[in-house]
């Protein structure tokens, strides 16, 4: 094997690693939108343990966005993202240039979300909080993944 | 084998994930919105409730005479249809009853699911420490269909502050105040400590009265029964 040839590689097996372990990040923002959903549904009070904003948040008419809870759209996003990033670790290229569009997307409207809770309901809900983290945390996965599938198929000089 | 490796993970997970919204629903709901009384609604007084209950907001917001012999203590949420249905029916009873009853209401705000019913409990405890709780609540159970579609509530609720003549200014800072918070949260603790899964959930001296009681032959019948016992 060429030292190019290596190279190259190693960049596919590190996009590789990098879209199963972003496929098993997405799982976190699944199970976190899957609660607050089933919470909605139920019409229970989610009890916020660490920050004490989840009612006024949870609460707020921002938290329901064209008649669905803003966690309902969230567990499908995530499932769309889990479903991506599993097609893309198996080498579906396609699926990884999809992964980043809805991950960017998604970080687009974590910021919108944060800006919300920060500066027009002053409060922080901690299950929101863990979502901004894995949309980022997804964001950046996704990002170096798709860097290093273009390296791995692009030729070096 | 390999190509379709993936469409199975993705199939597996999916299948998981709806399993475990379905468990997480069921298990939230308990079966039923309202959960039945563990002891028999009629025993009143003779037995202690299954989980011990811890006080909830002090003083509690009481209407009826405080020695009366049958105590009903409500948890309701302003934006809960349900409630809005049993607010005429207490209010009738308690007419009915006079100096024998003492009703209760503790909040228990449904939130995320009723978007307003925060708010609503707020405004209520807010008018509440101006020494208007009832005249605020029963203003927002008459009303609860004209704003519980609404975008914005705090006008509708401010016209029913001024309505019931209290302190506009001082009642608008205090829907922000920490008593009002922390009386909302011990009402809150109280419901979970007896069980309370939804709205509304009534206690007949300490025991749960079935939701399909909380009509007026079926309380009227309850308290008679909880009368005669005290006799």
């Amino acid at each position: 094997m060429t030292p190019e040839l290596s190279a190259q590689n190693n960049s596919n097996t590190r996009s590789v690693v990098l879209y199963g372990v972003a496929a098993l990040v997405s799982l976190i923002g699944l199970a976190d939108s899957i609660y607050l959903t089933i919470q909605h549904i139920t019409g229970e009070s989610v009890r916020c343990t660490i920050t004490s904003g989840c009612n006024e948040v949870l609460g707020s008419p921002y938290a329901v966005m064209f008649g669905m809870p803003l966690s309902e759209l969230g567990a499908a996003a995530y499932f769309t993202v889990f479903a991506l990033a599993t097609l893309a670790a198996f080498q579906y290229k396609l699926a990884g240039r999809l992964m980043t569009v809805v991950v960017v997307l998604m970080f687009v409207m974590t910021l919108w979300l944060l800006y919300l809770q920060a500066f027009v309901i002053h409060h922080f809900c901690q299950f929101c909080l863990l979502s901004a983290l894995v949309t980022t945390t997804l964001t950046v996965l996704a990002l170096i993944a798709e860097r290093k599938q273009k390296s791995a198929t692009s030729p070096s000089r | 084998m390999k190509r379709i490796l993936p469409f199975v993970i993705i199939l597996l997970v999916l299948g998981s994930a709806l399993g475990a919204a379905w468990y997480m629903k069921r298990s939230n709901s308990g079966g039923a919105t309202i959960p039945s009384a563990s002891l028999q609604p009629g025993s009143a007084g003779s037995a202690a409730p299954a989980s011990s209950p811890v006080p909830g907001a002090e003083p509690p917001h009481v209407r009826g005479s405080e020695k009366a012999a049958v105590t009903l203590e409500e948890f309701g949420d302003f934006e809960c249809p349900p409630c809005g249905g049993v607010y005429p029916v207490l209010k009738q009873i308690e007419g009915e009853f006079g100096a024998d009853l003492k009703v209760i209401f503790r909040e228990y705000p449904l939130t995320p699911n009723h978007a307003h019913a925060l708010v609503a409990a707020k405004a209520a405890e807010a008018a509440g420490l101006q020494g208007k709780f009832f005249e605020m609540h029963d203003l927002l159970y008459e009303n609860q269909n004209k704003w519980k579609d609404m975008f914005d509530v705090r006008p509708e609720y401010e016209g029913y502050a001024k309505r019931i003549g209290i302190d506009v200014e001082r009642w608008k800072k205090d829907q922000a105040a920490e008593v009002v918070d922390d009386r909302i949260f011990r009402d809150g603790a109280r419901a979970h400590s007896l069980g309370v899964k939804g709205t509304p959930t009534v206690f007949l001296n300490d025991v749960e009265v079935p939701f399909e009681h909380l009509t007026l032959d079926g309380l009227r019948a309850e308290i008679n029964q909880a009368l005669s016992k005290k006799k």
